[in-house]
């Protein structure tokens, strides 16, 4: 047998080996009533609920955020962040968390907010407001 | 409905857009032409299809350079009705970063890609001679494609790319105030730029970037240019001097971002495994990768189809790196993935053009190929060097394979989502990948091309491989990297290795053999490179440890203790691992927001060692909208402190509407309730953060504004405030003036307090001072977290010596181009 074919079956085991660490170490969307269920970090998608209170008062504790939000099912839970509140959190339309839940809290290590972008309706009625503004002045 | 709008600068739009027309057409026609003159048979002598593919391509430079200038024209003089200046630029945007606005879009970032593929087509133009007509169709091509991105015209029903020239009332959106002809007089502003965008370094990395990404064209170029015309070996010295430099380019582009994230972004590192960042690596890694084979097919005869493979699904990578980038498709999964333009399937459409050309012709001359039936010897350089290039296109494999998790979820309608600890996933692999292939790149170094005695090589490389172990052993306990799993220290000795093995090379070559040493003094820069980065994101340590803060649950008190954010009170001394530190005021210059936080570290006997001010700032944009947070950073030799701001109440986002009507009149809310004392000259008052003592009284105490009249009376109380370490005089007074008794209060920002003259006690000797607090959550305060980076200046060390490395193998290799 040519050592290149050798060479040649350990690459593609190496790359074989690459495709399933990819599938098995990812971790899955799930919802706050998956995260109950399991033990381990996963992600889960939703939005602010804007009507609930927000904590963050650094003057209490510097590295305690809390919020509620309720992931795509419509599920709401609690949100506990251990760290600043990231700028601009409140204009948030998705976010997307990284953690575990700890009693019936939601405790993240991440979190991940897409902000409106500029081509979508939100950004309009912005420019419609701000264009009535000076158009009074 | 036509409206005749008022006040629009249609001119150079339109100017613009037939530019963009002309640019199109010009490179179809460059195209078409070199094609045709690349099937023509040499001999002839004919040429006229020369001729015009070299018209079409500086045709179309000039046009690029025309569309340039509109472009810059437009957002240097603020036209608001263009969707472009509008979305990136605002009046209050200094005259410096009006260049980076200009590829701050996605179309800026297609014409600057264009440009510089157009320089280089040019380049290629004057150098490559018989080479000229198949390398430069390959490249018209490119610059054709790129060109249908920037089009932004409806063909059918089809909208073909996205012009920078798009006018804003025409951008889709649907608000009324596009119904008034004079709408632009209400548009008085752009949106202005992402602030965290508003840095020297994005005015030179992306054109950086984009070099490389276009210089990548060069080598694929030669690659589709042998296999086309059948000169199978020819392309790969050809090729080899252009690939050092997309690779030297693209790579120095790619460290630019990272130093650029660790300068001036807030996620705290200079890397973070985003999709976006990996996808800009692709392409690297396998040119870097295909380089080295194109080294060991040109020594050997060795891995033809490799080299080629390499090389072209290098060039396809920029495609589908783009695409990553450009399309949406990472939607969750990254941080700063462009906003989708709509262009999903025109990207698409790019990458399988790019990709389907090189099958196609892969399969057609598949028999003919120069691919060789012997083995290699075990004991030979480019066996080796093979296998270590083929190690970096797995480790480029593993990258793209994970970070396209969004592109299998969108073919196979799977719903993965990338690990929850993502960069450490990413670390493991990666190290396990570099740690191979940095042994090689010092292993190699002792062997030569073809057959090597083996006695002496296993002696010498072993003798240098204790060598190394030595040192790295020495290293990992100095810098504490002993502290950290087994996987980075083997990859520690890899690097060392390499350095030591190449630095071996070097000093031969010094001797002598000089003209080896560009690949030694590169593979030495890359593995100081790779120590920096292992050191730095390793061993980096927060200092900012935060032990206190009132806990909200006891649950949340039991994790992750101590916490990264650190609270500081202005003018509050905190003490922060061993440096005391005070967060000193903060000053407004434009739209940045600078803290100035005072450093100082002491010795053991007290004395101060060490003192600077470190000048983190905040920067919104003008709207109001956006924040976003910048760090400083103290640069020692042997490491960084890094200090960024993670939270104030000095600025908010929120409108500042009713600034200056209520101050003055009733500031009593901002305080706690005030606390009398009576006092004597001489005597103190306590308070909570120090105490102050009358010094006396002034008779003759002014008040402005209010001239004295016979009789009245103006006492001030000479007050001296001792707080936290510092000083303050005040002097409230108490005026009788007629039968009308005023007191004016003295207010001490910095301090955080307001001292009011009360009363006078004549019959006990005494006077009366009220002295209002402010409350904690009233006092400005900052919220910062701060990081130390060890060892961090080789990794830019590192960068540097590697291109210096890559430089001088381009002056190798073109020198041997000219000798043949």
């Amino acid at each position: 047998m040519k050592k290149s074919s050798i060479f040649g079956i350990i690459i593609i085991a190496i790359a074989i080996a690459v495709i399933i660490s990819t599938y098995s170490s990812s971790s899955t969307y799930g919802t706050f009533n998956d995260a109950r269920e399991t033990e381990s970090e996963l992600h889960v998608v939703g939005h602010l609920n804007k009507e609930k209170e927000l904590v963050y008062d650094a003057t209490r504790d510097a590295n305690y955020f809390s919020f509620y939000m309720k992931d795509n099912k419509g599920q709401e839970c609690k949100v506990v962040f251990a760290g600043t509140k990231p700028q601009d959190f409140e204009r948030s339309e998705q976010i997307v968390l990284t953690g575990q839940m700890r009693g019936n809290e939601f405790h993240a290590s991440k979190i991940l907010m897409k902000c409106p972008s500029k081509y979508t309706e939100d950004k309009l009625n912005v420019t419609e407001v701000s264009a009535k503004k000076s158009a009074s002045l | 409905m036509d409206i005749a709008y008022q006040g629009e600068h249609l001119l150079p739009g339109k100017l613009g857009q037939f530019f963009v027309v002309l640019a199109l057409g010009a490179s179809l026609l460059s195209f078409i032409s070199y094609y045709f003159a690349a099937k023509q048979d040499v001999e002839k002598n004919d040429n006229s299809w020369l001729r015009l593919g070299r018209i079409g391509f500086w045709l179309n430079t000039v046009s690029i350079l025309g569309i340039a200038a509109c472009l810059f024209h437009i957002i240097y003089n603020h036209y608001f009705e263009y969707h472009y200046a509008w979305s990136y630029t605002s009046l209050s945007l200094p005259v410096y970063y009006i260049v980076s606005a200009f590829w701050n879009g996605q179309e800026g970032g297609f014409l600057l890609w264009m440009f510089w593929q157009a320089v280089l087509g040019n380049i290629l133009i004057w150098k490559t001679r018989s080479w000229e007509r198949p390398v430069m169709t390959t490249v018209a091509l490119s610059q054709l494609v790129l060109a249908t991105m920037v089009l932004g015209i409806n063909i059918g029903s089809v909208h073909v790319g996205s012009s920078p020239f798009l006018l804003l009332r025409d951008s889709g959106m649907e608000a009324p105030i596009f119904q008034n002809a004079d709408y632009l007089s209400y548009i008085k502003d752009g949106k202005g730029m992402n602030p965290s965008l508003q840095n020297y370094w994005m005015v030179i990395h992306p054109p950086t970037l984009f070099l490389g990404f276009a210089a990548m064209v060069v080598p694929f170029a030669f690659a589709i240019a042998g296999l086309w015309q059948r000169r199978y070996k020819e392309w790969v010295q050809q090729a080899i001097p252009y690939a050092l430099f997309a690779c030297m380019i693209l790579g120095t582009g790619i460290i630019m971002g990272a130093f650029w994230a660790y300068e001036s972004l807030n996620f705290g590192g200079f890397w973070a495994w985003d999709p976006v960042e990996n996808a800009s690596v692709f392409p690297w890694l396998m040119l870097v990768a295909g380089l080295h084979v194109l080294i060991v097919f040109k020594n050997s005869g060795h891995a033809y189809f490799t080299a080629t493979f390499l090389v072209l699904i290098s060039f396809v990578l920029v495609w589908y790196s783009s695409f990553l980038a450009r399309s949406g498709i990472l939607g969750e999964s990254s941080v700063h993935a462009f906003t989708d333009l709509g262009m999903f399937w025109h990207l698409v459409l790019g990458i399988l053009i790019f990709l389907l050309i090189p099958v196609y012709l892969l399969i057609s001359r598949w028999s003919e190929l120069p691919i060789s039936k012997k083995d290699e010897e075990t004991y030979s350089r480019e066996f080796w060097m093979f296998v270590g290039s083929v190690f970096l296109g797995l480790s480029c494999f593993q990258l793209i394979a994970f970070t396209s998790v969004p592109v299998w979820n969108a073919i196979f309608g799977t719903k993965l989502a990338p690990p929850t600890d993502q960069v450490k996933f990413y670390n493991i692999i990666q190290s396990c990948f570099a740690i191979i292939i940095t042994l090689l790149t010092g292993v190699t170094q002792f062997l030569k091309y073809k057959k090597t005695d083996i006695t002496r090589f296993l002696i010498t490389s072993g003798v240098y491989f204790g060598f190394s172990a030595l040192v790295t052993a020495l290293a990992v306990f100095i810098t504490g990297v002993n502290k950290m799993p087994t996987l980075y220290i083997l990859l520690m000795l890899g690097s060392v290795y390499s350095v030591v093995a190449n630095g071996k090379v070097l000093a031969d070559a010094l001797k002598g053999k000089f003209k080896l040493a560009g690949s030694a003094v590169a593979h030495i820069g890359f593995g100081l490179l790779l120590i920096g980065a292992l050191i730095a994101a390793g061993t980096q340590k927060v200092i900012s440890e935060n032990h206190t803060g009132e806990q909200y649950s006891a649950e949340f008190a039991k994790e992750e203790d101590p916490r990264e954010n650190i609270l500081l009170y202005k003018n509050q001394p905190v003490q922060m691992g061993d440096y005391s530190v005070t967060f000193t005021g903060d000053t407004i210059e434009g739209l940045d927001h600078f803290f100035n936080i005072h450093y100082k570290r002491m010795g053991k006997d007290g004395k101060v060692t060490e003192d600077f001010i470190l000048r983190p700032k905040v920067t919104s944009n003008n709207n109001g909208t956006g924040m976003s947070s910048e760090p400083d950073t103290k640069h020692y030799l042997l490491h960084d402190l890094y200090t960024h701001v993670t939270m104030t109440n000095v600025l908010t986002t929120e409108k500042k509407e009713d600034d200056g009507h209520t101050e003055e009149t009733d500031d009593s809310k901002n305080y706690d309730p005030a606390v009398a004392h009576e006092v004597a000259i001489g005597d103190t008052i306590t308070y909570r953060e120090g105490f102050i003592v009358l010094k006396g009284l002034n008779k003759e105490a002014k008040v402005q504004s209010i001239p004295l009249n016979e009789g009245d009376i103006a006492v001030g109380a000479q007050l001296e405030v001792h707080t936290h370490g510092k000083t303050y005089q005040a002097e409230p007074v108490y005026l009788i003036k007629g039968r009308n008794v005023f007191d004016f209060a003295k207010k001490i920002e910095d301090a955080g307090l307001k001292l009011q003259f009360a009363k006078i006690l004549p019959d006990k000797g005494k006077i009366e001072i009220n002295v209002f607090q402010q409350p904690e959550s009233k006092k400005k305060f900052i919220v910062l977290k701060a990081i130390k980076f060890p060892y961090i200046n080789f990794l830019w060390a590192g960068t540097i010596i590697m291109v210096i490395g890559f430089l001088m193998s381009i002056f190798r290799r073109n020198k041997e181009l000219k000798v043949r």
